[in-house]
């Protein structure tokens, strides 16, 4: 069993520019960025576990040497609650001037698009009122979800999802360090639960390789059945069968336990429903009703009511299968 | 000016900064406002109707003893009267003994094409010699980017229903009419914020005895008889269009209560029908939110009652035991129980710089990275959490 002396995904987070794998141009134009000094505000734009935060941290790390702690800040927008606490604690980190011979320090704000558009309204006027001591580096899934002043201010750079091969260096890598056995099939099923997010396949083969260094394709499928959230199955086959109350019970547990959003479930139920047994026609009006849920979602305010609506909606249709 | 027609939400509209009731921030920082000046020569008041940002700017004239000079958004495109206005004040003031103030009411009647009108409030800003107000509903729209920048932004909350009963009362002593003091709770907090829609609200009860009588009617109301109402009768009547009137409780609750019920009334096309009409009403919640356009109220308050009365096909009869609403409770005694959970992952989440959401996702992978002790040393694990951590699932 190896037991691992540190999360591999920071154990083994690429520290130069010429350890990343995969984003050869973005790479090559950030670091160019970097040794003019004279650093733009940076928008990293893409899917998750594709070297985003990585890049940045690496970005300070080139700036500031071994004082980047002091001089860099990293701010998640999904977590801190309001804009007021990101103002907050940029105005305190922004106010002492940057150590060492560059002259701003650097925040890092990650999953910028969490924010919503007053909350960035008023990030850009606290990056105006800044930017002679800071630089921002902002990361988001969707560039479209950013308002255009930001976007305007900043270089953007849209990361590509990593290629099978990308991940397999990686993977091979961290392996041979480990003293692991990954084969290609164990590989295929690590890559194939990850959609090509690098960071959930490093968890995936620490977690594996928690059990034995020996990673085959049914230790692996044991690992992700036990990591995987619960069925949202269960919750659509008691709705089909009328009962309400116990779907949406069950439903509620499942969101509560696992920590799991309601556009995670719509999206989960929305996948689910070409596999329930009932008539092709009840599954394409079913898919609509999922659509009009998930928009419903985004436009209301409570997503548990919306999804309760939609179970009714699926009780509905259990009775006519 | 005969006072016994002016509508009483201009009779009693505040004259000095202590009349400006329940925004004790805004004044404060309008005060901080003041002593600066010119460091900004203009402030926006912003905030939903009927909060009271007219209000403050006529109070702030009054304790500068000062004249209001008032332009609205059309005026804006008028440069003679931009002109006329403001040049005086701009090359006068010695000569006046009295001060001025330069008002520019509801700036969000100007259009975005209508660059012309904005580019003038600029130069009026740049120009005056005299502070400038400005009030707007919405500051953070694109077209005001440049006037964010030259202004300091005050905003005005809504006003709590607490609050707006207390000025009720006060109105209701000054004119000596008597309104029901369940009349009055209703009226503050159906008006959600909006003082002047309750001074106008008052105004009517006060005129129309009618209106106390509805009110006396349902003063006991309950939410449970709301309840049966919309769930027992399908006929849509006057009675049902105002059937939360008088239930004493925020709507965020009726919606919980509404919503826990429904199943135990309702089944198959009935059921899905009512939670359309739920699901429709949290939509006007979301928008009335995120565009704080409070009128869409009506709509919610009216496809919770009309709405999801009118699911039905035929009319109930019996007695139901309607339950409390569990959901929230659940959420918190859930929250209670995963308190270690949290901390282990906002530890786990600062390591490696995810976000917090994110680690609470990967938890059930999460435990297995963190199995040896030289991890845990390392994220500074207490030893309740460790032990949380070895816990059977």
């Amino acid at each position: 069993m190896v037991n691992g002396s540190d999360v591999w995904t920071e154990k083994y987070r690429p520290q130069k520019f010429d350890e990343v794998v995969g984003q050869d141009e973005i790479v090559k134009r950030v670091k160019s960025l970097v040794n003019s000094v004279n650093l733009p505000h940076l928008l990293f734009a893409g899917p998750a576990g594709v070297g985003k935060s990585t890049l940045a941290l690496i970005v300070v790390k080139q700036l500031f040497g071994p004082s980047w702690r002091e001089n860099y800040l990293e701010l998640n927008a999904s977590d801190e609650r309001g804009i007021e606490v990101v103002r907050q604690k940029v105005k305190d980190f922004a106010r002492t001037r940057a150590l060492g011979n560059v002259p701003f320090k650097v925040i890092f704000l990650d999953e910028a698009d969490a924010l919503t558009r007053e909350a960035q309204q008023a990030l850009r006027r606290t990056m105006e009122n800044f930017t002679s001591t800071c630089r921002f580096i902002l990361s988001c899934n969707y560039s479209s979800r950013i308002i255009d002043p930001i976007q305007s201010r900043c270089v953007i750079f849209r990361f590509k999802l990593l290629e099978k091969k990308d991940i397999k260096t990686r993977i091979d890598f961290i392996s041979q360090n480990e003293g692991l056995n990954v084969t290609q099939e164990g590989f295929d099923v690590l890559y194939d639960a990850s959609e090509g997010d690098c960071r959930r396949v490093i968890n995936l083969l620490q977690a594996t390789a928690s059990i034995s260094p020996n990673i085959t394709p049914d230790l692996v499928g044991t690992i992700i059945s036990q990591a995987k959230p619960s069925d949202i199955k269960v919750v659509l086959e008691y709705a089909l069968a009328g009962d309400f109350v116990n779907a949406r019970e069950k439903l509620l547990d499942i969101m509560l336990k696992e920590s799991i959003s309601g556009e995670d479930v719509i999206k989960a139920i929305q996948k689910e429903v070409w596999n329930l047994p009932i008539d092709n026609e009840l599954k394409v009006k079913l898919t609509e009703k999922t659509g009009e849920a998930e928009f419903r979602i985004v436009e209301g305010s409570d997503a548990f009511i919306q999804l309760e609506a939609l179970l009714a909606a699926f009780v509905l249709a259990g009775e006519g299968k | 000016m005969n006072l016994d027609n002016v509508p009483w939400c201009e009779k009693y509209r505040a004259s000095c900064f202590a009349d400006v009731k329940g925004q004790e921030l805004a004044v404060d920082k309008v005060k901080s406002f003041l002593r600066q000046f010119p460091r900004k020569k203009a402030v926006v008041l912003h905030g939903g109707p009927g909060v009271g940002k007219t209000s403050l700017a006529y109070a702030i004239a009054a304790e500068l003893d000062a004249e209001i000079l008032e332009l609205n958004a059309s005026d804006l495109r008028d440069r003679d009267k931009i002109n006329e206005i403001v040049k005086p004040a701009s090359e006068q003031q010695s000569l006046f003994r009295r001060s001025k103030v330069i008002l520019v009411d509801e700036i969000d009647g100007i259009s975005s094409r209508d660059r012309g009108g904005l580019q003038a409030l600029l130069k009026i800003i740049d120009d005056s010699s005299f502070p400038v107000i400005v009030t707007a509903n919405d500051i953070w729209d694109k077209k005001f980017a440049k006037l964010r920048q030259k202004c300091d932004l005050v905003q005005l909350r809504d006003v709590d229903y607490k609050t707006i009963l207390e000025i009720l009362k006060d109105i209701c002593l000054k004119e000596g009419c008597k309104v029901k003091e369940d009349v009055l709770t209703s009226i503050s907090i159906k008006a959600r914020g909006d003082l002047r829609a309750a001074i106008n609200d008052l105004q009517l009860a006060g005129k129309h005895e009618e209106f106390e009588q509805i009110g006396d009617r349902n003063k006991e109301t309950s939410i449970f008889s709301a309840l049966e109402y919309v769930f027992k009768n399908a006929k849509i009547d006057v009675e049902m269009l105002r059937v939360f009137d008088s239930v004493n409780m925020p709507i965020d609750e009726i919606f919980l209560w509404i919503e826990e019920n429904i199943p135990l009334e309702y089944k198959g096309e009935e059921l899905a029908k009512a939670f359309d009409a739920l699901s429709l009403a949290d939509v006007f919640r979301g928008r009335i939110y995120r565009h704080q356009h409070w009128r869409f109220m009506v709509y919610e308050y009216f496809l919770l009652g009309s709405g999801v009365a009118s699911s039905k096909k035929y009319n109930r009869t019996g007695w139901t035991n309607y339950k409390k609403p569990t959901r929230i409770l659940k959420i918190w005694l859930q929250n209670q129980r995963a308190i270690r959970k949290k901390t282990i992952c906002q530890k786990y989440a600062r390591y490696c710089h995810i976000s917090v959401k994110q680690a609470m996702k990967d938890w059930l992978l999460i435990r297995f990275l963190l199995k040896g002790k030289e991890i845990r040393e390392r994220l500074k694990l207490t030893e309740e959490e460790a032990e949380f951590l070895d816990r059977k699932v």
